[in-house]
């Protein structure tokens, strides 16, 4: 496909870029890239694709917008509140540059569809949150064969690379596993919720990873490939790792193991084996207002604890372990956090590890008991 | 003496950890020195068989340590090391 002379007004400071020019914009018009995430990475990096052209981009998330969102995810606004991530996503990218096609897979990406949906590209960009998917991902573009530009961050840094990319001499680089062959055990590494992330951050490294995308789509540059890009905001130090192919690599190293998708939570330690007994926010009230004597634990962060709660011992998910002695094996404990999935996970802790039998969890967590005990509940 | 960098995120768990010179001359005797001052962080960082964790990563220089189960590699005062994990955030 060709650009309309709107088109090329409107790409006109690509078209008289050095190395870029008529042909280059039109391998982007071509191109199609599929965007993970549209969280604090995906949001940037979607805007920016679709500003400068990227013919197809595929967006996937199954999330919706939530108020703590908004801090850093600039596409969303508060009216947005409660609305599909992807739809309301799309809604304003349309709006930005009507030349692009977007497609919409309001799902949450897992080993039974991720083949089928990263084949549709040319190239995948990996904005999730969390490692089951990202080991999904990445997984994925090693055996579909696809390119993976990669970011994370946490707190104050960030990290970039592109992985699986085949340079102009035919040679495979490194993936995400030759850096990281497994996962960390559960709780070892903290997610953006549990230890914040500033604002700006995913802006800055969201910004980096399209320009990585554009890069691998159109062929100009030399990708982050072999490379690990490092930012700290804090002492504004960059560093760019060298890292190689490794021998042992499940996935394509001298004796694959993997042949196929795998089941990721499974393999990050995060399958919910354990049965856990939840309670509802009205029923934990009720049971309060009966004089019931129960031991409610938050085991949210120490801000989160001071800016609202609903009373209770505050013993942090990452104490939980250590702090055992103070939770009675008697007696219905309520474990307390903002979601309901740091608490469960605490649960599954002190069950597996401990043999508690009298632990509940606050269903929804304090979201719901805001929802629909106290309205007036000050959370982040 | 080397220069020895830490993913901030180590800050987590380590709320006082700076990088600063640490004592060794192999990357597992630098780990020896940072335990004395950070008690606990060799757990965190090495498997109870002493092989680096498989989410954690060394790097001398720009480029990745080559031994990561006996943690081998030599260190010299010029080189500066950095320790860091993966990041899940997005």
């Amino acid at each position: 496909m060709t650009l309309s002379d709107q088109e090329k007004l409107r790409y006109s400071r690509h078209l008289n870029l050095p190395m870029f020019g008529l042909e280059v914009q039109e391998k982007l018009k071509n191109s199609k890239v599929l965007v993970v995430g549209t969280g604090g990475l995906g949001a940037p990096m979607l805007q920016y694709l679709t500003a400068v052209g990227v013919g197809t981009i595929g967006v996937v998330d199954f999330d919706v917008v939530d108020e703590s969102n908004l801090q850093r995810q600039v596409l969303f606004g508060s009216h947005d509140i409660g609305k599909s991530k992807t739809s309301v996503a799309i809604a304003k990218l349309k709006l930005q540059n009507p030349f692009v096609t977007f497609l919409e897979f309001n799902v949450k990406l897992e080993a039974s569809n991720a083949l089928a949906i990263i084949e549709q590209f040319d190239a995948v960009a990996d904005g999730t949150d969390n490692f089951p998917t990202r080991y999904l991902v990445n997984d994925a573009c090693v055996l579909t064969g696809k390119p993976n530009i990669y970011a994370s961050i946490y707190r104050f840094e960030g990290q970039v690379s592109v992985f699986n990319w085949i340079n102009n001499e035919g040679l495979l680089g490194p993936n995400y596993r030759d850096i990281f062959p497994t996962p960390p055990p559960p709780g070892m590494v903290p997610n953006c919720a549990e230890g914040g992330v500033l604002g700006v951050l995913p802006g800055i490294i969201g910004s980096i990873q399209a320009s990585e995308v554009i890069k691998v789509l159109t062929g100009i540059g030399a990708p982050l490939s072999g490379k690990l890009f490092l930012f700290d905001v804090l002492d504004f130090s960059t560093r760019v790792l060298n890292i190689k192919r490794d021998p042992l690599n499940p996935l394509n190293g001298i004796i694959p193991s993997i042949t196929e998708l795998i089941d990721y939570e499974e393999f990050c330690g995060l399958k919910q084996l354990t049965t856990i007994e939840v309670l509802a926010p009205q029923d934990l009230h009720r049971r309060i207002l009966e004089g019931e004597a129960l031991c409610l634990i938050d085991v949210r962060e120490e801000e989160e604890f001071h800016q609202a709660n609903i009373g209770g011992k505050w013993i942090p998910l990452n104490e939980i372990e250590r702090r055992f002695d103070e939770i009675p094996k008697s007696g219905t404990v309520v474990l307390i956090c903002k979601s309901g999935q740091r608490s469960a996970t605490a649960i599954r802790r002190l069950i597996d590890q401990q043999g508690y039998q009298n632990l509940c969890n606050l269903e929804g967590g304090l979201i719901a008991w805001k929802r629909v005990i106290s309205p007036d509940l000050n959370l982040f | 003496m080397a220069k020895v960098k830490f993913t901030s995120a180590l800050q987590r768990f380590f709320p006082g950890l700076e990088g600063a010179y640490f004592e060794g001359d192999s990357v597992q005797s630098i780990i020896q020195s940072i335990e004395v001052r950070y008690p606990g962080i060799q757990h965190y960082l090495l498997e109870e068989d002493g092989k680096l964790r498989r989410h954690v990563n060394i790097f001398l220089g720009n480029e990745m340590i080559l031994d990561r189960n006996q943690l081998s590699d030599p260190v010299t005062d010029s080189d500066e090391i950095l320790i860091f994990q993966a990041l899940s955030g997005g």
